[in-house]
């Protein structure tokens, strides 16, 4: 029983950061219906920014994975204007391909840049953890967990209350009506791609002092967001949530009952599984993608 | 592109090993040789059927263990008590079981994941690809895990006059994978030039009217995936009995993307684009060693596929197609560009 | 008289004997040696450090004149902590580069993996790293390993157990599960086993694993005292991070020579220890067999600025240098063969004790094998201290 708690408690801390890369990889796949590649790659930028801001330039924690979720949306938002933009029209091959394209770029200039030895994120937090009955948690995860949250609450007041929100939800549910309502659809393509970029970026600066940062990190990340993603339907918000959580358990429960050397390959039997029966995803919604 | 240019290239390749006998080049040229058979079969499904598999390192990989696992023999619990026992077989019979076992997940992917369309699809064969992964890395009864499969029996051929002859001689294993390679693009060609091919390449430009007009789609996309696994399980096989070591890194995203940037760069929906592109970016890693270090060497692959997407999409084949016969000389040509040209090529 | 016909044949006889000439090398020719390593990938940390130890070494040998008055060139290809990868780095060492003597390749699977094609193109080959039994005992008398197999480091250990106060009763086993790690979990328990001390749960991971939570649990479950940890130092590291955080409360003791060097810069807390079988200690130079060797490699290191716990791991690539070295000198020439036979005579100081190859395998095809010394080094609070 008291596995099973701690299960639960590592699950949902894990399942934070997964609902964090859902999100972003799904609003790019509503809004602007490309399958972002270069998720994954995202993910490792935002571990990498993290470390040099923390490690090497002695930055403030907290400033540096503000600071590292920035400049990954910026990176975003340069990657949608001098690839996606172009490319807009394009059949949807095209743009894959394209996406690969820019991951391999990305995820080598930072083999090269940093070298292909895995780095330490240095972290205010203590390394022990704090007990609280059966279960015990890190306060670094905690406060991941806790970030992850506040982010998700953040975008979904932003899409929800603001202006630019509510031109977000116009473009994603019909982009031509939206457009011939005076809503610069070109400018919510970029906000998205980089808001998205954003996110993955928040997740790897949140990752890395967890775990460890290396250049290949985002390729099983890449494909868990994509699990996610498909979990809750493409291009479905609230899905890729409840999928980030959904992951986050199967992966705990799984490995620690099941199997730990099969742990991550639970994601991907699950994708094939709901595609097999389900394709549209666990979550209904009334759009259907694909 | 006439037979006589084509069999002319086939005899200039072959006579390569007695003028430049050079192991490491002949080495290098027989790898890339493996993976241009991949990225033939590859360029049946993203080529001709237009859906954009992303897996295709799954047949490839399972065409490599099948084979070796064929050749070392294996002895495996099941579960439940029961044990799966094969002795050593000779390395042919690993060939063809290569062949059958990428050509059975081939059908099992099409029957799955043809009921499904673009995005889903591409993660579909993504996923299958990982997974395969993680089984060959974790079962380790069967596939050694991450201490690969060792020892692998090398090629054997019966030959006239001289009995079963080992092929370890560069220039030996050269040849078998030229003759490989050569049958390979045949089948495709045929397949490519037949109903089949015509049914695909309706598909492939208007889906919903091909099956307007009775064309058993899902039928017809099952066939192509089949003989495209097949293929590269074949590919897979020389791989395995070539470098005689095969690991779960086999089954890494890197190698499909490697086939996808050969195909897409020599032209897919040619049958000389793969080879085109197969040689350009075999060739090249290599040719640029000493100047350029891998990591830059694939930034630029990158930008190249990025280009190539935006501005040559049809790639590089068709585009000196078109070039070549706005250069011939006469009555203005009809530049070989239309796919239904390219189809009954 | 020079008829056109004597002509002719010398031509042609000069020309056979060109291949020839050209292989033994003209004396202010670099002589190549061929290394591959670990450089990317899941253990990129040691490969690295370990091609480094190489480097300074070649630097060091080439300031006093080189060897047979040649300078020495280091030729290292990656093998991207990948098996297969490491074959195709022989093949082009080999090949391309048409070296006639080898280093490498860290992991026990990757040397194994390269061991037939020693067979094949009869290229000598030290190993410098690996640990695992079969290397040495599969008859390829092109194999000749300085570094200590799991079995010798068992032993070196089990001669240190009694220090242990609370004493070692029960032990447990974390180990990536490849060669390295199976070998190390094998002897250490058969060792021990056979000094009364049984092997409570064994646990491993792939290489890559990045959340090791799930067998740190399963660990906890077991009554044994001590963990004996094997792998690499980036998934070390992780470990013992984890270890923490899953409340193991065990005596963590790592095998194999890798140190997490990064756990000195960002100790763990709560005097969490952690003590570490390696074969050289920078810490304490003056342990070292011969001092001033250790000092004249610990400085070549320290004038790059690299990672001062990297050399517990560079040394391989040092001493690996100088005994290739060695050999060359012994053969009088750069060629394969006469490399290899020369190994058998070479008896030098390393940083690592001395090296001289001892015969093991099936006679008639033996390899080398040397006998390392092996030592335990605590750490605690980001400080080291010598058990």
């Amino acid at each position: 029983m008291d596995q099973a708690l701690q299960h639960l408690v590592n699950g949902t801390v894990l399942g934070g950061t997964y609902a964090l890369l859902g999100i972003g990889l799904t609003l790019i796949f509503g809004v602007m219906r490309v399958v972002n590649f270069t998720h994954g790659e995202l993910y490792a930028f935002g571990a990498y920014m993290a470390y040099g801001l923390v490690a090497l330039l002695r930055l403030d924690f907290y400033l540096s994975l503000l600071l590292a979720a920035l400049l990954g949306a910026a990176l975003g938002a340069v990657i949608e204007r001098v690839l996606l933009r172009p490319l807009r029209g394009a059949d949807i091959d095209s743009v894959m391909l394209a996406m690969i394209g820019a991951a391999l770029v990305i995820q080598n200039a930072q083999m090269w840049a940093w070298g292909g030895v895995a780095k330490l994120v240095p972290s205010p937090f203590a390394g022990t953890p704090l007990i609280l009955g059966p279960v015990s948690v890190l306060p670094l995860r905690l406060f991941v967990f806790g970030v992850a949250c506040a982010l998700l609450l953040g975008f979904w007041l932003m899409l929800e209350r603001t202006r630019a929100g509510i031109a977000l939800r116009a473009t994603f549910q019909d982009p031509e009506t939206a457009a011939l309502m005076g809503v610069r659809v070109g400018l919510v393509g970029t906000a998205t791609f980089a808001i998205g970029s954003g996110l993955a970026a928040a997740a790897g600066a949140l990752l890395g002092p967890v775990f460890m940062v290396s250049p290949t990190m985002g390729d099983l990340v890449g494909l868990k967001a994509f699990a996610i993603v498909i979990l809750g339907g493409l291009g479905n918000l609230p899905g890729a949530v409840i999928g980030g959580f959904a992951l986050g358990y199967v992966e705990e429960f799984g490995g620690g009952f099941l199997s730990t050397e099969y742990r991550d390959a639970f994601g991907f039997l699950l994708i094939i599984l709901v595609l097999a029966l389900r394709p549209q995803g666990l979550v209904a919604l009334k759009e259907r993608v694909g | 592109m006439s037979a006589l240019f084509g069999w002319g290239f086939v005899a200039v390749m072959a006579a390569l090993p007695l003028a430049f006998p050079d192991p490491y080049a002949l080495a290098v040229l027989t790898s890339a040789g493996i993976f241009i058979i991949g990225a033939i079969s590859l360029n049946l499904l993203l080529g001709y059927t237009g859906q954009l598999s992303l897996g295709h390192a799954a047949f490839f990989g399972l065409g490599a263990y099948a084979s070796a696992l064929a050749s070392l023999g294996f002895d495996v619990g099941l579960g439940f008590g029961l044990r799966l026992r094969l002795d050593p077989q000779p390395v042919f019979v690993g060939f063809l079981a290569a062949i059958v076992v990428a050509g059975l997940f081939g059908w099992l992917l099409g029957r799955l994941a043809f009921r499904i369309r673009g995005a889903y699809f591409v993660v579909v064969t993504i996923c299958f690809a990982q997974v395969l992964r993680m089984i060959s890395l974790n079962w380790v009864e069967l596939t050694q895990g991450p201490m690969a499969l060792v020892g692998i029996p090398p090629f054997a051929l019966w030959l006239p006059g001289q009995g079963v002859v080992e092929l370890v001689a560069k220039s030996q294993t050269y040849w078998l994978v030229l003759g490989v390679g050569v049958l390979a693009f045949l089948i495709v060609r045929q397949i490519v030039r037949s109903r089949i091919g015509r049914a695909l390449v309706a598909l492939r430009e208007n889906e919903t009217l091909a099956r307007s007009v009775g064309i058993r789609v899902t039928h017809y996309l099952v066939i192509a995936t089949v003989v495209s696994a097949g293929i590269a399980g074949a590919a897979g096989s020389l791989f395995a009995h070539y470098v005689r070591i095969v690991d779960p890194d086999v089954f890494l995203f890197i190698y499909t993307v490697t086939m996808v940037i050969m195909v897409i760069t020599g032209g897919k929906g040619t049958l000389w684009g793969p080879v085109v592109g197969g040689l350009i970016f075999g060739l090249l890693p290599d040719l640029l060693r000493g100047t350029a270090r891998p990591e830059a060497q694939w930034i630029a692959y990158g930008i190249a596929m990025i280009l190539l997407v935006m501005f040559l999409p049809r790639g590089i084949v068709p585009a000196a197609g078109a070039l070549f016969a706005r250069l011939r000389p006469g009555p203005r040509a009809v530049p070989s560009g239309t796919p239904a040209r390219e189809a009954a090529e | 008289m020079l008829t056109r016909r004597t002509t002719l044949k010398t031509g042609l006889l000069s020309g056979l004997a060109l291949p020839a000439l050209s292989r033994a090398v003209r004396a202010a020719d670099p002589i190549k040696i061929g290394m591959t390593q670990p450089l990317t990938g899941v253990v990129a940390a040691s490969g690295n450090y370990v091609a480094n130890g190489a480097k300074i070494a070649v630097d060091v040998l080439n300031r006093a004149g080189g060897v047979l008055g040649a300078p020495i060139q280091l030729v290292l290809e990656d093998n991207k902590s990948n098996p297969r990868e490491a074959v195709a780095a022989v093949e082009k060492l080999v090949l391309r580069d048409r070296v006639p003597a080898l280093i490498g390749a860290w992991s026990s699977t990757f040397t194994l993996a390269i061991l037939p094609k020693l067979m094949e193109y009869k290229v000598p080959m030290v190993v410098e790293t690996s640990s695992a039994a079969r290397i040495t005992t599969s008859g390829n008398p092109y194999v000749f390993r300085i570094a200590p197999t799991s079995e010798m480091e068992a032993i070196g250990f089990a001669e240190l157990v009694d220090k242990y106060s609370p004493a070692i009763r029960k032990i447990d086993f974390l180990s990536v599960n490849n060669d390295f790690g199976r070998g190390a979990t094998e002897k250490y328990g058969a060792i021990l086993g056979a000094k009364g001390i049984p092997t409570g749960r064994v646990e491993t991971m792939t290489p890559e694993a990045t959340d090791l939570s799930a067998q740190l649990t399963a660990l906890r479950q077991s009554d044994g005292d001590t963990v004996f940890v094997t792998t690499g130092v980036e998934q070390l590291t992780l470990a013992m991070r984890q270890a923490i955080e899953q409340r193991l409360n065990k005596r963590i003791v790592s095998t194999g020579g890798s140190f997490p060097d990064a756990l000195i810069h960002q100790p763990l807390p709560g005097g969490a220890r952690s003590d570490h079988v390696l074969f050289y200690a920078p810490w304490f130079p003056e342990q070292a067999l011969h001092p001033e060797l250790a000092r004249a490699y610990t400085e070549e290191w320290n004038k790059h600025g690299w990672e001062f716990a990297g050399l517990t791991e560079g040394f391989r690539g040092y001493d690996a240098v100088l005994t290739v070295a060695e050999a060359i000198r012994l053969a009088g020439r750069a060629e394969s063969e006469a490399i290899r036979e020369a190994m058998w005579k070479v008896n030098i100081p390393g940083v690592n004790g001395n090296i001289r190859f001892q015969k093991e395998g099936p006679a008639g095809r033996e390899s080398g094998q040397n006998q390392p010394n092996v030592y335990i080094v605590r750490l605690a609070d980001g400080k080291t201290s010598l058990v």
